[in-house]
């Protein structure tokens, strides 16, 4: 087990040498420039010239790669260069809103989307069945920003029960902290909500029409005990496995929420960047996004030894 | 074992600690009805606003530094750090002496020194003060509060650039920050306006704070655009960084913010409808929508392709397609933009013939377009660009043009832009942009409006006369004479033809009803003598 563990970790620093090699690559070798995008549009070529060379975007890529790989391995993800300021800290401070959206959209995801597959698959056929998978299929279809919208519009603008946008630290109150973040989590939560109860279903379906739990109605044992502790159990490795794909859902989703919500996350972060070309943020912050995703995807293989104690690395 | 009344007080004394930073926060911060909160058209990207020409960048340079001279509503210079200055004799000597009191928000006095540095600095990167530039010989310091700047020759300008509201803004700063390198980027932004810079309740890329500056002295007269006593009525003003229009619309009518300095036209209809926000258009000359074209390579090095393009271009449609209500939109024939002092109607019959596909079509064919495709760039991501982009597309293919439309974000089309090969080898033919009226307004610091060849904005132009005139417009002693030298330039301009046209819009800010003092001004987003009712 530990040896697996280490040889997943290492793969991990294997992936993340790639995605810096890529897009590294990607970004540079696309159109655009920072430089005329700071001088601004009144700039003369001279002008964008000048900034160009002092922010090193004159010298050959190979140059400008090696300067950047070796500050990442110096754990210095460089410096913004727009705003100067270092990529570690902007994401530091982006860091709190977009786990507060990403954990209480998991937490409230994946407690009713489990509720919700379980109580379809026990009442399979019945209309409390196809109520929830039919929530399930608007929750999957209709976007998270259309879903944003309209949630705005009734409990922001027309009950003013809860604020339209924006972000509250913890450190501030978590009143407040929890108003701002109940609209964005139903939004973002929706479709996952919708993808894990349909595979909570299923799999359920599977695991109900086994011998053992037809043994276990035969002797009597209680509805309750058979779903949870007998079939939930057993169903529960597919349940992991979306919930770990689901992560880069949610990493996606994010970048939405918080443009929709004006949440000052990570996701807000990237997307700014990529529209004025700040390369250290955007380097930065995938780099980042692909190291958690591969943890993540380390965390749910992990699980499943154990959900299923067959399961053996 | 804990008991659950432990438990519950080590809860309640937990959430106590979390929340006490907020306790103390709440005490020290200004209440909501002295906080204005305002959401601008972009981020603020950038706090220099002499290495950056972004209007962010100035509008946060215009709440933390104060300028020496500032524009007013007519747009004439007014001293405004500056107590009095006077001109030699031989008019080749300013000699400038600053008000009583002036001091930097870290604490220390304004003094002469600043203000060299400060200029120079700015001179280094502004077309004005590059143009200025050219015909100072010193700076000299004459005492803590007086200075002077000598010339080769007379120059009439001097005092508008140092007024003027478009970037780059002669913004004063500590001679600590001024003698930084031009090409880099300050780090401290301290200055002697009307407000300072919380840097620590800011967070880049999200919000902005801005603390009333409780040492500044404003002066005595009435506030009027950059000129007159920058009273700050607010105790702290907050640019919040809000991408999307919906939310930002859905905000301010929740009473979450107070000010949306660009709201989208498509929701004018709903804030209209809300009798708790007000609209008014803050700049009232409005932005120009040009298309400009490359000298370079065929077939717009003719002169005939060129003039090909006034006819070929609608003034309104592009407007009509991207904003819709015709309260906001105009189409516009003067070179310096309508509703500036530059406005003018020389030359400008193609202009009120209106569309002329056949005459276009004409002059494409008399200047031998050879079917070679046109290269149009247009940022997909810029509404009124995508629109003229689809909209020349199809009127140039009436014309008979061979049109490639290449799409990309407006980053992509910066990057291209600057490229000077062909078409077909990386280079492009048209590409679309825009720039404030006020900045238009004026022929030598819009550096579109150079035709020095290489030298030139992109689109490289070249045209000894109208070179001529333009310097001819800077030595111009009286507004009469300028003004004359502005039509003899938009003369021969529409003759050679730098760039087109395809219209003028007037973006209306939208904000609570209970606001009151908003000072409207291009380019600019003073937000001193902002009040509030009820």
């Amino acid at each position: 087990m530990l040896a697996y563990v280490i040889r997943r970790l290492f793969s991990t620093l294997l992936v993340m040498a790639m995605v810096a090699v890529f897009v590294f690559l990607l970004l540079h070798l696309s159109p655009g420039d920072p430089a005329a995008i700071i001088a601004g549009d009144n700039a003369t070529p001279e002008a964008i010239d000048g900034i160009r060379q002092k922010l090193g975007l004159s010298d050959p890529l190979p140059v400008q790669f090696i300067r950047w790989i070796g500050h990442v391995l110096q754990g210095d993800l460089g410096v913004s260069i727009f705003s100067n300021e270092p990529v570690l800290k902007l994401v530091g401070q982006r860091l709190e809103p977009t786990l507060s959206l990403a954990l209480t959209t998991l937490v409230v995801a994946v407690t009713l989307a489990i509720s919700f597959g379980v109580l379809a698959a026990w009442k399979a056929g019945t209309w409390i069945d196809r109520v929830l998978m039919v929530i399930s299929v608007v929750g999957f279809s209709v976007p998270t920003f259309v879903v944003g919208y309209l949630l705005i519009y009734l409990f922001a603008i027309e009950l003013r029960w809860l604020p339209v946008q924006g972000y509250t630290p913890m450190s501030e109150g978590l009143d407040g902290w929890a108003r701002n973040l109940v609209l964005p989590s139903i939004a973002l939560g929706l479709a996952y909500i919708a993808l894990i109860a349909r595979i909570t279903r299923a799999s359920m379906l599977d695991v109900l029409s086994e011998d053992y739990i037809r043994t276990a109605k035969a002797k009597g044992v209680a509805n309750e005990s058979m779903l949870l502790k007998h079939a939930l159990k057993n169903a529960g490795v597919p349940i992991v496995t979306v919930i770990g794909i689901g992560v880069a859902l949610l990493i996606s989703g994010v970048v939405i929420t918080e443009t929709v919500f004006n949440i000052p996350g990570i996701g807000r972060l990237v997307v700014d960047a990529i529209a004025k070309r700040d390369y250290p943020i955007i380097q930065g912050v995938i780099l980042i996004f692909s190291g958690v995703y591969v943890l993540v995807n380390l965390l749910v293989d992990l699980t499943y030894t154990v959900i299923d104690p067959r399961i053996r690395y | 074992m804990s008991t659950r009344r432990e438990i519950l007080k080590a809860a309640t004394a937990a959430s106590a600690l979390i929340a006490s930073p907020s306790l103390v926060f709440a005490q020290a911060a200004p209440t909501r009805a002295r906080t204005l909160r305002a959401v601008m058209h972009g981020d603020l990207a950038a706090f220099d606003p002499i290495w950056t020409t972004a209007n962010m960048a100035s509008y946060h340079g215009g709440l933390i530094y104060d300028t020496l001279f500032g524009i007013d509503s007519q747009y004439r210079a007014q001293p405004q750090m500056v107590q009095s200055f006077n001109l030699s004799d031989d008019r080749k000597t300013y000699t400038f002496v600053l008000r009583d009191g002036l001091r930097f928000s870290s604490g220390e006095a304004v003094t002469a020194k600043d203000c060299v540095a400060s200029i120079r600095r700015w001179a280094a990167r502004d077309g004005g003060g590059q143009h200025m530039f050219r015909r100072v010989t010193d700076t000299p310091v004459v005492d803590e509060k007086t200075f002077r700047i000598v010339l080769r020759e007379p120059y009439p300008l001097l005092i508008d650039w140092l007024a003027k509201a478009s970037t780059n803004v002669c913004y004063i700063m500590r001679e600590k920050e001024a003698l930084t390198d031009p090409q880099t980027q300050i780090t401290e932004y301290i200055g002697s306006g009307p407000f300072i810079y919380n840097r620590t309740e800011s967070r880049q890329g999200a919000r902005y704070v801005y603390d009333r500056n409780p040492n500044y002295v404003p002066r005595s007269e009435p506030a009027s655009f950059m000129a007159g006593g920058k009273v700050a009525r607010m105790d702290r003003v907050i640019m919040e960084n809000m991408a999307d229009p919906q939310t930002q619309v859905a905000a301010l009518q929740a009473g979450e913010i107070d000010f949306v300095e660009w709201p989208s036209l498509d929701l004018i209809d709903t804030l209209e409808k809300d009798r708790n926000i007000k609209l008014e258009v803050m700049n009232q000359s409005g932005t120009m929508g040009w298309c400009r074209l490359n000298h370079l390579h065929p077939p717009f090095n003719n002169v005939l392709a060129r003039r090909a393009m006034l006819y070929l271009t609608h003034p309104t449609e592009v407007m009509k397609a991207t904003f819709g209500n015709e309260k906001y939109y105009r189409g516009c024939g003067s070179i310096f933009a309508c509703n500036t002092p530059t406005e003018n109607d020389a030359n400008t019959d193609w202009f009120k013939g209106g569309q002329n596909i056949d005459r276009a079509r004409q002059l494409f064919r008399e200047a031998g377009y050879d079917g070679r495709p046109v290269v149009l760039l247009s940022a997909s991501n810029v509404q009124h660009m995508t629109n003229a982009g689809l909209l020349y597309q199809q009127w140039l293919r009436a014309a008979g043009v061979n049109v490639e439309l290449v799409t990309s974000d407006w980053g992509g089309v910066v990057a291209r832009r600057a490229n000077r090969n062909p078409p077909d080898q990386g280079g492009w033919n048209i590409f679309f942009t825009s720039a404030s009226g006020s900045a238009y307004s004026n022929p030598v610091a819009l550096a579109g409006h150079a035709s020095n060849g290489a030298n030139a904005w992109f689109g490289w132009p070249t045209d000894e006369k109208n070179e001529q005139l333009r310097d001819a417009w800077a030595a111009a002693a009286t507004p009469e004479e300028r003004m004359a030298a502005a039509r003899a330039m938009q003369e021969n301009a529409w003759n050679y033809v730098p760039h087109v046209h395809y219209g003028q819009w007037l973006q209306p800010s939208a904000m609570r009803a209970n606001l009151t003092g908003m000072i409207g001004m291009p380019e600019l987003a003073p937000f001193w003598n902002v009040g509030r009712t009820g």
